[in-house]
């Protein structure tokens, strides 16, 4: 085995100081999948970006196939045969796939005058056959038609008509069901097989197992080790990528469960596109409860919970808190009836990035009686608050008056879970609450949760990592394709079969072949 | 693709529908009446022709905005772009007559005068937008206001009045035997160059932008510049090249609809462009940035903005001259209501940092 | 999306409040210049009987610098100049709130201009329908001034609550909708006045003159003025009266969420449907009441050719930041260019156009921070301003 790619001592640091990448090493072996593992911030995707000639290193080497090489720009890169499939695709949405996988690299006819589609379609239908994409009855669709493993799938066979030797994947599997997960290992091995070299991105311990040969773990922007795969275990692997201990589940609890809180019934709701999104959801959340929704992006669950707090009409069914059906009333009525919600897209919704601290931490609340001072907010009181919030949930810097955008992730999530919960909610809806956030607010953020539902309140908590619903949640309802599949309680299940629930199969049944969405 | 041969068929659908309408109430309607004498001039080939005519700027304009746009550049700046290749197509054929030039090659030779100064306000509109990102609108709508004060400042300047003297016009291509073609013959057939030169960039645009390398990369500017750009295209370089043809469009409107119909340049009030820029704007909206399906817009528009024409010769109707002015915009306004959401590129007025 | 937000907060975040202040005399300063140019280059092809000076020989008809002594003259020289001026900027500063009001909901009024032809005409029609009904003297002041100005108050924020409603019903872009209807208002007043209003006296589309009741007589300046110093602090007041709406209560706050960050605001319980008629029937209702004022403080009555005082407001507002705090000195700088352009008009023959000109560089220069940041580096070698910081992840 040679060399494929090599990486010494890589330092990237950002205009403004932040220190990306500090003197990283990487070896990557000619046809093998090597995992680059690492927490959220560990500096991952900016030491494959300068791989990938998107970043200039601020010092080190890169060698690829010994040579040392510079890439200004991507184009580069992929000259020399690197490519990279982002967590973003990087896909033009109403074009087809023809077109996307061409795009800047279609071949003429008659002097420019027009695209040769004939001899690009040609290529596509070979290199979907030749590693099994099965895109061929795609081809002119536009990619926007298309469910995500395929849009990934276009993006592979985009990398490869573009010739890369070496494939980056940023979290790949991030988008996908743990089946689609698993197609995707398949295409690894398609790829290897025909002799390319995969780097792998992932946080996912179990991931990097299964997949790579070798593991590299990367922890604030340093190597903390390389790993051959064989003998690597979980618990190791987790000690270093966090640094220290830590616990994979929390512990076990008991807890009395009160009257039920919110009630949704018979709910459905569509998308923006006016697509069914939520079809006909049950659902009951008692106090004291933590009611998980587990289930892969994408199948309703973002629609339910707008629908339960007010951002989005509903198309039948109601919802109620406390015995009242609140399903006409604005989103402020439910604020005042005592709904918090931790949006999952915390930058875009939950702070206006633009505002300071003090004018977001009456954001839902400028309206209410507390902050009036006449016709006027009380801006005093609004400081006082803010105060309170930043003490009790140390948000740092501990300045009122700076910017919500100047917060890390972790600090603009807990500014956040301080406002929503020192209204003393009665609900709470929590969507991916700890998504892009270092572990110590992570595990803060959780232990607000569960403090939430011992003081009676009702919790509905959404997310994407299984390890979170499971830890958390009394109960786990399954979303797929706008329904829940099964209500299970945490304990009674294997990752398995919340899997397998995930991708719309009732493990009781026959297996049936999952059609695209 | 399909949704916008969609909107394509719908418009020529509904232009035929508008067509036939009128029609059939003229044929209903007693000749002797006021109305009949109102459908009876105003169907008739000189109206068609005229409606050609009036809609060269709008669909220039509504051809030079999808540029733009498809790369993801908002240009409100078009009304600007019209004015000033409008006015110095003018200044420019009265200096070249007055220094003894043929009138014909001055007509052309003002014509391309007019296209550079509409690229080149053009190009400063793109290095302000794109080169130091600008906020969009705001520069586009400056573009607008300078040219607004600038056209009948320099019209005061160099003819000491807001408006200029007339000048000559293209006057009409009659095509041997196809002109004598009953109907359509004298329309389309026995036209000004510059509705030829429509009738020939309407398909091109709509061939370059479906077809061609140029096309895609415009396309995929405006909706995912990111893509673009990960594929070894420049972002700016390709939205350069939008907004500059954006100005080469623009300038044939402006300055095509000045030389080929109006033959002077009025600069009092919103100047003899007059909103046709705006309309361009609305036809390409309604049109879903189709070229062709644009082209059915500005061809809706330019009916009711003909009417100006037609109904002031009708004496005794003694429809106000303004009100005739303000329809093309009331009409456009009532059709947007009913038109709903265009689906706009996705990138459209983001700033894109191709470091990033 | 994301970077789009990011994008907007980069600028935002930026470019601090003094930052800005010198974006908008940079922007001034520069615009000042480049109208220098104009000037000059117009003055080399504009022929006149004495030449103002030679450049290389060639004659020249104006010279730049003349031109903006004998404007500074026109606008601050005396009483009379500097009551035109402030005349003026009263208008402005109501136009210039028309803008900013919608713009912090992030919407984009350019029908500033439309609002205020219907307001002054609604104003015109209510008093001259109202003139033979009202008390003569001191209670027939107490009367019309009242009606007058609500009349047009009413009647503009209407014409803003319709592009306003046509977004909020119908996705129409309020760019273009506010657009057209201020070229539709234009021809529209002009017929309704040329057709059912207009007055024997004298030529042209003009109504009779409203009773002098209703009029506001100079105090302080000249009586020969059109300038009322009342109405100029009552124009004050309902700029101080904006900025707390805005900046104080929780409507403003909803409206100035929206406009940062509409997810955020609609998160926070603020509906778009609301801040979107809410903030486009002010601008209306602002602008209307300008035109109000208009009627009662200068013309006396509706004629044709009002002046682009809407869209100059756009210029007030976009240089004051789109804050209600700056539109006095924005305000002031406008009014006097105003003043000044019609004084070089009168004075030297420059067409007063030119100061249209100014407007639209000065918008097109502060609606671009990001040459000055650039211009600023450039000169400061160590950098001064710190770059974007980028991701690290």
């Amino acid at each position: 085995m040679s060399t494929a790619v090599q990486l010494e001592g890589i330092t990237k640091r950002f205009p403004g100081g932040v220190l990306a990448n500090d003197d990283v090493d990487l070896t990557v072996e000619h046809g093998t999948v090597h995992a680059l593992l690492g927490e959220n911030g560990a500096g991952k995707t900016t030491l494959m970006n300068v791989l990938y000639g998107l970043y200039e290193p601020t010092a080190g080497t890169v060698r690829l196939d010994g040579d040392a090489v510079s890439f200004e720009t991507p184009q580069d890169a992929i000259q020399r045969g690197v490519g990279m499939i982002h967590q973003h695709f990087t896909l033009v949405r109403p074009m087809t796939v023809l077109e996307n996988v061409a795009l800047g690299w279609e071949p003429v006819k008659y002097g420019g005058l027009t695209i040769d589609e004939a001899t690009i379609e040609e290529e596509l239908r070979e290199l979907s056959e030749r590693y099994g994409f099965g895109i061929s009855e795609h081809i002119h669709t536009p990619v926007e038609e298309l469910s995500v493993g395929t849009q990934q799938r276009v993006e592979i066979v985009k990398t490869l008509y573009r010739g890369a030797d070496v494939f980056i994947f940023d979290e790949p599997t991030a988008v996908l069901t743990p089946q689609e997960s698993e197609e995707l290992f398949g295409v690894f091995d398609e790829l290897i097989d025909q002799g390319k070299t995969l780097i792998f991105i992932t946080h996912k311990l179990n991931e990097a197992l299964t997949v790579a040969d070798r593991i590299t773990v990367l922890r604030d922007g340093r190597t903390v080790e390389t790993f051959d795969t064989e003998g690597a275990t979980t618990q190791e692997l987790a000690r270093k990528m966090v640094g220290r201990d830590v616990l994979l589940r929390v512990e076990g609890r008991e807890r009395d469960q009160g009257d039920p809180r919110l009630v949704v019934d018979s709910l459905s709701v569509r998308t923006n596109q006016g697509l069914p999104a939520v079809d006909g959801v049950d659902l009951t959340v008692r106090g004291g409860e933590i009611f998980g929704v587990a289930g892969v992006d994408g199948n309703g669950q973002t629609e339910l919970v707008e629908a339960v707090t007010g951002l989005r009409d509903v198309e039948s069914g109601t919802v109620a808190f406390d015995g009242t059906d609140v399903t006409g009333l604005s989103r402020r009525e439910r604020m005042n009836r005592g709904l918090a919600y931790i949006p999952g897209e915390r930058q875009e919704q939950a702070l206006v990035m633009a505002f300071d601290l003090t004018q977001n931490a009456v954001l839902g609340s400028q309206h209410r009686e507390e902050f009036r001072d006449g016709r006027q907010i009380d801006w005093e009181r609004v400081r006082a608050h803010t105060a309170e919030i930043i003490d009790t949930y140390d948000v740092r810097p501990p300045d009122p008056t700076v910017l919500a955008r100047s917060l890390s992730g972790g600090n603009q999530q807990k500014f956040v879970v301080g406002r929503e919960f020192l209204r003393d909610p009665d609900i709470v809806v929590a969507a991916h609450p700890t998504r892009g956030v270092d572990v110590g607010s992570m595990e803060f953020i959780h232990e607000q949760l569960i403090e939430m539902s011992e003081r009676g309140a009702a919790v509905l908590l959404v997310s994407a990592s299984l390890d979170e619903v499971t830890s958390l949640a009394d109960r786990i309802g399954v979303m797929y394709d706008g329904q829940f599949v099964d209500v299970v309680e945490p304990d009674a299940v294997t990752k398995t079969e919340l899997g397998l629930l995930m991708a719309g199969q009732h493990p009781d049944e026959p297996d049936v072949c999952r059609e695209e969405r | 693709m399909r949704a916008e041969f969609e909107t394509a068929a719908k418009w020529t659908v509904g232009l035929l529908g508008l067509v036939l309408a009128l029609l059939v109430a003229s044929a209903l309607v007693a000749p002797d009446s006021v109305a009949g004498e109102v459908l009876d001039r105003m169907l008739d080939a000189g109206y068609a022709s005229a409606v050609l005519r009036v809609s060269v700027p709008i669909t220039f304009a509504a051809l030079g905005g999808i540029f733009a746009e498809k790369t993801g550049i908002i240009n409100i700046g078009i009304e600007g772009f019209l004015i000033l290749s409008a006015l110095s197509s003018v200044i420019a054929v009265v200096s070249l007559t007055g220094a003894g030039v043929d009138p014909t090659a001055a007509l052309w030779l003002a014509f391309f005068v007019g296209i550079a100064v509409s690229v080149v306000t053009a190009g400063v509109f793109a290095v302000f937008v794109i080169r130091y990102q600008a906020n969009q609108v705001i520069a586009g709508l400056a573009i607008w206001l300078i040219a607004l004060g600038l056209a009948p400042f320099v019209s005061l300047v160099v003819f000491e009045t807001v408006n200029s003297p007339s000048v000559g016009t293209f006057g009409t291509w009659r095509i041997p035997i196809l002109a004598e073609l009953p109907g359509v013959g004298p329309v389309l057939f026995d036209a000004s160059p510059m509705v030829y030169l429509m009738l020939l960039a309407v398909p091109l645009c709509w061939y370059v932008l479906r077809y061609t390398r140029l096309g895609r990369y415009i396309r995929a500017c405006g909706d995912n510049p990111r893509a673009l750009d990960t594929a070894g295209i420049s972002v700016s370089r390709t939205r350069y090249i939008g907004v500059l043809l954006s100005g080469v469009l623009c300038g044939i409107g402006g300055a095509g609809f000045t030389l080929g119909q109006l033959g002077r340049f009025v600069g009092a009030g919103e100047t003899s462009i007059g909103g046709r820029g705006f309309l361009g704007i609305v036809a390409y909206l309604f049109g879903n940035y189709n070229p062709i399906a644009s082209f059915g817009g500005a061809l809706l528009f330019a009916s009711f903005d003909a009417l100006q024409f037609r109904l002031q010769e009708i004496a005794f109707l003694n429809v106000p001259q303004r009100l005739l002015q303000a329809l093309p915009f009331i009409v456009v306004i009532l059709v947007l209501m009913l038109v709903g959401r265009t689906r706009i590129p996705a990138a459209l007025g983001e700033h894109y940092d191709e470091k990033e | 999306m994301r970077e789009r937000i990011e994008w907007l907060f980069g600028v935002v975040l930026r470019f601090s409040a003094a930052e800005r202040v010198l974006v908008s005399l940079s922007a001034v300063v520069f615009a000042i210049f480049v109208g220098g140019v104009v000037v000059l280059v117009a003055g080399y092809a504009a022929s006149c009987e004495s030449a103002a000076l030679y450049i290389l020989g060639a004659p020249v008809c104006y010279n730049p610098v003349e031109v903006y002594l004998v404007m500074l003259e026109g606008s601050f020289g005396d009483s009379f100049s500097l009551a035109a001026t402030l005349q003026w900027t009263t208008l402005l500063l109501f136009t210039g709130l028309s803008f900013a009001i919608p713009y912090r909901a992030g919407l984009f009024n350019i029908g500033a201009q439309g609002q205020f032809i219907l307001g002054s005409l609604a104003t015109t029609v209510t008093l001259l329908w109202l003139a033979d009904l009202a008390p003569s003297g001191l209670a027939g002041t107490l009367v019309l001034v009242p009606v007058g100005l609500f009349a047009g108050t009413l009647v503009g924020a209407l014409y803003g609550l319709l592009p306003g409603y046509l977004k909020v019903r119908f996705e129409m872009n309020e760019v273009i909708t506010t657009l057209l209807l201020s070229f539709i208002a234009a021809d529209l007043a002009f017929v309704a006045v040329d057709r059912f209003f207009t007055t024997d006296d004298i030529q042209g589309t003009v109504t009779d003159r409203i009773p002098e009741e209703a009029t506001f007589s100079p105090l302080v300046f000249p009586s020969s003025t059109d300038f009322s110093l009342p109405v100029f602090v009552f124009a004050l007041v309902v700029v101080a009266g904006c900025y707390w709406l805005l900046m104080r209560t929780a409507v403003g706050y909803d409206i100035r969420a929206m406009g940062a960050q509409p997810k955020a605001a609609v998160f926070g319980g603020a509906s778009q449907r609301f801040t979107t008629l809410f903030s486009m029937t002010a601008a209306g209702a602002v602008a209307g009441l300008g035109g109000a004022i208009y009627v009662m403080m200068i013309l006396g009555r509706w004629q044709t050719g009002t002046p682009p005082l809407g869209f100059d407001g756009i210029a007030v507002s976009i240089l004051a930041g789109n804050n209600p705090a700056g539109l006095l000195p924005s305000g002031l700088l406008f009014g006097a260019l105003e003043s000044g352009g019609r004084a070089i008009q009168l004075r030297l023959g420059v067409p007063s156009e030119l100061i249209e000109v100014l407007r639209g560089i000065i918008i097109l220069l502060v609606a671009t921070p990001e040459l000055f940041r650039l211009l600023g580096a450039h000169l400061n070698r160590r950098g001064i301003i710190d770059v974007d910081t980028g991701g690290s992840d």
